[in-house]
């Protein structure tokens, strides 16, 4: 939870915002839209409220996402609640539950997230994508910043940020992100998911969205390296994804994974992930999950709800 | 198995807004009142604890939450809930703080186990810290144990500071709850004397081994064998870490000279590392602080319905509990008190604590004496035994000299029942333990130790059962409210206190809850005459007995909200009540004598709830508290006012405490302090600061006895 800048809208739709989601964009935390949260001028109902960047190209066709996003009843997926547009801006709301961006969350931690945790988050994201996918449906938006980490686990968002980009232009994703295909064709396919969930993960495990294999923990090294290979046809399905990671440990020794084909059956020590059970967060992920819950409990509505964008201090 | 919402729905009783908050859950609730999930106009979401209106028009609660608020805000935002607003003088006072994401700490040793020893450390240190803060500012806790601490991500925070226990606690059980949970008390608590710093320091170490272990120090059961084992066991560290028992162990020291101050123990407990609290912290209680941060925003559960047979509406009253002794003994208990004065300091002592006697003409006299052990409750007045005077005090009791306010004596005397007594010898139930069948009364003929063959022995009632009571003990009889073994009934039952054996019972009310029923028994010209509470609402039932056979001679039911009168204000010719009237009924038949007040103009009706106060009788007069001015005096006799008290500037009324009547003045408590009204000028004398809740006259009416939470302060009667 950041300060507003002088920038920031001080009210979209019926929302007046109260402070920013994420902080300034770091390694992985780029970020394809602004996020606030925001609160109804009644302080009735407290949000998270999503718009595009300043400098969109095609507001239109971000808007177009958020509609199919809205349709789309995928787990996983953030759902937009309430879509608007105010001069210009659209934006769509989710009510608020306390998360945190990924890059926020290794902030929070101090580092890399234990394996453990990455599998589970690996494991309820491929079964996310593996239900879109099953119906012909792309996120075409997975990045670490799209990743929103809260009690019950991972949320996703940023739906459709390749395919609103305008063609040639920037998807405002991290790069680590963005498979080799799209860079030249651009149609996002089921595939270019896969290899961007390979970039999350090697993200929350290593702290960089394209590590050395060396800074990936002996585990996941074959998995994320099938997931990121450049040649899509090399990639495993989502499906196989999350075969792949809840049916097996983390490897204390460097054991060879079952990738890029799913194991053909799961060994007697394997453990078998519930990809829908609340992952264990560690401490200071829970810290700051409450920290930002706290907060936004105890922050008040603007004093007097400015009709156009009043002057606010940087920092 | 996911642990359900800490949101309760509303019900359709609780109002839609309190103060500029609109009211969204219940987190908890009790007997005292209710704490909310809320919001403000600006939209923060806070816990708002809030007290029964009826409870409220009680001074001394008045006071405690005032106490409450300034707790809080002492122990500041780091160690406690920081406080956004408060307004203690509203018809419902409520308490706006922090909504504090984490388990008590006692849920947190459920759900994850003892704690590691880092995070005791660290839990150690901040709450030696948090301790620390609070005695700086001449404020003992008093009452420091698991279910008052919350276990956030970042450290403990203490959130309760009396009031709130019993607000907020779901969990209060009837079985041993008469003095709260005396398992992390000091020794020097258990023997009903002042519980200072050291104190705390000794109810820290036991929270501690409780969350390096899974146990208290001194174990858990019975009250009175736990009390026992608090004040002359040695404390079991079982579980307890190495590194940390040789310091818990001095802090348990029955000496409290001998305990280390807050300050060393925070230092010697630091964790060396520096290592955040929530690493240490198991991760089922981590995942349990992730919920609740989670389970706040998400949609409040509806409104419950009124019940089909309630036509009432929603923000119909509040249900109104009555304030039982037992209630009050709990509050009282778990409370954090006015003690500062006893501490050394003044700053919180009572809110209005500059000797604002400003206004009244005389300078108060001085205390002849004060007496420091804390009250129980309402129904706990002093009581003479021959020379003596017997008075409850923490859990138990003492006996004093009245002359120089010296404790003579602590005799093992239950305190499960009041204090009863023919003026010659002290009666009491017996403490009920295990293996006990019968329910029996022991007598003290003014001598007050070793065991006591019991004079009285009933078969066939619940010995086990915390609400049977000693009401009175006159004229060779003995009343008792007792619960049947068999059917669980309750009557009034009398036995002889010659022959030891059951004369007469009679069906009374059962209790609601943890509110006992009975109000007194008081012999009266006639018979014995009965005051019970019947069913939920305020309604007295007074029937006068025939001593005998038990037979009602008269029956007469009539709502009296507010404080019930413990002691009955009776004469040979009337019961006097105040309610809405002040009224007389006669004791031959139970009819009305006469009322008056109807149509008086008394101001604002003080916390819009009763207008006339809990009356006393002498020497053909009747004194009452009137609405919000001041002291009424009417003729016993013929209901004709006498006069009205011509009251100071500042007055503010209490009406609940039962004036006391003396030859010169008139003494009555109102919201500063006791007053001496002169009964020729009709003007207050002088004035007192104290927040006493008791007045009693000496039978001898030499003294007058004021009893605070934490101390009887005797005063010369006039």
């Amino acid at each position: 939870m950041e300060r507003l800048r002088h920038d920031d809208p001080p009210r979209l739709g019926p929302y007046l915002t109260l402070a920013r989601l994420d902080a300034d964009s770091t390694d992985g935390g780029a970020l394809p839209e602004r996020r606030y949260l925001a609160r109804t001028a009644d302080g009735e109902r407290t949000v998270l409220l999503c718009a595009p960047l300043p400098d969109a190209a095609a507001p239109a066709a971000w808007a177009m996402e958020a509609e199919l996003a809205s349709r789309l009843s995928v787990p996983r997926f953030l759902r937009p609640a309430s879509q608007g547009s105010e001069a210009g801006l659209p934006w769509y709301a989710v009510p608020y539950t306390p998360v945190l961006p990924l890059p926020a969350a290794l902030a929070a931690h101090g580092g890399p997230l234990p394996e453990d945790l990455v599998r589970r988050l690996g494991a309820a994201l491929a079964a996310g994508l593996a239900a879109a996918h099953a119906r012909g449906q792309a996120h075409a938006g997975v990045s670490p910043a799209a990743v929103l980490l809260g009690a019950a686990g991972p949320l996703l968002g940023c739906f459709g940020a390749v395919r609103s980009a305008a063609p040639g232009g920037r998807p405002g994703l991290d790069p680590g992100c963005l498979a080799p295909e799209l860079r030249s064709v651009g149609r996002p396919e089921p595939l270019g998911d896969v290899f961007a969930l390979g970039a999350v993960l090697a993200y929350a495990a290593s702290g960089h969205t394209v590590p050395e294999q060396s800074e990936l923990p002996p585990g996941l090294r074959r998995l994320l390296a099938s997931c990121l290979a450049r040649d899509p046809a090399d990639r495993p399905s989502a499906p196989q994804v999350l075969h792949a990671l809840s049916t097996t440990g983390p490897a204390r020794t460097p054991a060879p994974a079952p990738a890029p084909a799913p194991a053909p059956a799961a060994t007697p020590a394997a453990t078998v992930l519930d990809e829908q059970a609340p992952p264990p967060l560690p401490g200071r992920v829970v810290a700051a999950l409450a920290a930002q819950s706290a907060e936004l409990l105890a922050s008040e509505l603007p004093a007097a709800p400015p009709a156009r964008p009043a002057p606010q201090k940087v920092h | 198995m996911p642990p359900r919402s800490p949101l309760a729905p509303l019900t359709h009783t609780d109002p839609e807004r309190l103060g500029e908050h609109r009211l969204l859950a219940r987190l908890g609730s009790g007997g005292m009142g209710t704490v909310y999930l809320a919001r403000s106009a600006a939209g923060r979401v806070v816990a708002l604890k809030t007290v029964h209106a009826r409870i409220a028009a009680d001074a001394s609660f008045r006071s405690r939450f005032r106490l409450e608020a300034d707790a809080a805000r002492v122990i500041g935002d780091r160690y406690g809930a920081r406080v956004f607003g408060a307004d203690p003088l509203a018809g419902t006072p409520w308490l706006a703080t922090e909504y504090v994401i984490g388990p008590q700490l006692d849920e947190a040793v459920r759900l994850g186990g003892p704690l590691p020893e880092p995070a005791v450390r660290e839990l150690g240190a901040d709450l030696a810290r948090a301790l620390g803060q609070l005695h700086r500012s001449e404020v003992v806790h008093r009452d420091l144990k698991p279910s008052n601490i919350l276990i956030t991500a970042t450290g403990p925070k203490v959130i309760d500071f009396g009031i709130a226990r019993a607000l907020g606690d779901e969990r209060l059980t009837r079985v041993g709850s008469a003095a709260g949970t005396p398992a992390f008390m000091s020794p020097e608590q258990a023997g009903g004397l002042e519980h200072t710093p050291a104190g705390d320091v000794f109810a820290l170490a036991g929270v501690l081994v409780f969350a390096a272990s899974g146990h208290a120090p001194f174990g858990g059961g019975q009250a009175a064998d736990l009390l026992y084992r608090v004040r002359y066991a040695e404390p079991d560290l079982t579980g307890v870490p190495e590194g940390l028992a040789p310091l818990l162990a001095r802090c348990l020291d029955k000496d409290p000279a001998r305990r280390p101050p807050t300050a060393e123990l925070a230092r010697w407990l630091a964790p060396s590392g520096d290592g955040a609290f929530a690493d240490g912290l198991p991760g089922p209680v981590l995942a349990d602080i992730a919920r609740r941060a989670a389970a706040v925003w998400e949609q409040p559960p509806p409104r419950l319905p009124a019940p089909a047979a309630d036509p009432a509406g929603p923000a119909s009253a509040e249900p109104r509990p009555g304030i039982s002794r037992r209630r009050l003994l709990t509050l009282t208990a778990a409370g954090f008190t006015a003690t500062a004065a006893a501490a050394g300091g003044a700053v919180w002592a009572w809110p209005d604590g500059k000797r604002s006697a400003a206004a009244a003409p005389q300078d108060p006299p001085a205390p002849l004496w004060i007496f420091g052990g804390r009250n129980p409750g309402r129904a706990g007045s002093p009581v003479r035994v021959g020379p003596h005077l017997v008075a409850a005090a923490g859990v138990g009791t003492s006996v004093i000299d009245p002359a120089t306010g010296r404790s003579l004596a602590d005799p093992h005397i239950a305190s499960s029942g009041r204090l009863t007594t023919d003026g010659k010898v002290l009666y009491g139930l017996r403490t009920w333990t295990t293996g006990v069948k019968d329910l029996a009364v022991l007598a003290f003929p003014q001598e007050y130790d070793g065991d006591r063959p019991p004079v009285v022995t009933l078969a066939g009632f619940d010995a086990a059962e915390d609400l049977n009571d000693l009401l009175c003990a006159a004229g060779g009889t003995a009343v008792l409210y007792a619960k049947s073994a068999s059917d669980g009934r309750w009557f009034l039952v009398a036995a002889s206190l010659a022959s030891g054996r059951e004369l007469w019972r009679r069906p009374a009310p059962a209790p609601t809850g943890l509110d006992s029923a009975a109000v007194c028994v008081k012999p009266v010209k006639g018979g014995l005459l009965s005051c019970l509470r019947t069913g939920p609402s305020d309604t007295l039932a007074l029937s006068l007995h025939d001593p005998v056979s038990g037979a009602e001679r008269w029956q007469r039911s009539l709502p009296v909200p507010g404080a019930v009168p413990y002691q009955l204000a009776t004469d040979e010719n009337h019961v006097y009540l105040g309610a809405d009237t002040l009224q007389a009924l006669r004791l031959s038949d139970g009819a009305p004598a006469w009322s008056f007040g109807q149509g008086r103009d008394m101001g604002p009706k003080p916390y819009g709830q009763r207008r006339y106060g809990v009356p006393a009788v002498r020497d053909g007069v009747v004194y009452a508290n009137e609405g919000a001015r001041g002291l009424v005096a009417v003729d016993a006799l013929t209901g004709a006012e006498r006069w009205s008290e011509i009251p100071l500037k500042d007055f503010r009324a209490a009406p609940d405490t039962t004036p006391a009547v003396g030859a010169r003045y008139v003494y009555a408590m109102d919201m500063t302090g006791l007053r001496a009204v002169d009964l020729r000028t009709h003007r207050p004398a002088w004035r007192y600061p104290t927040p006493a809740t008791t007045l009693t006259p000496d039978p001898d009416n030499t003294r007058l006895y004021a009893r605070e939470e934490s101390r009887m302060l005797a005063f010369p009667m006039e």
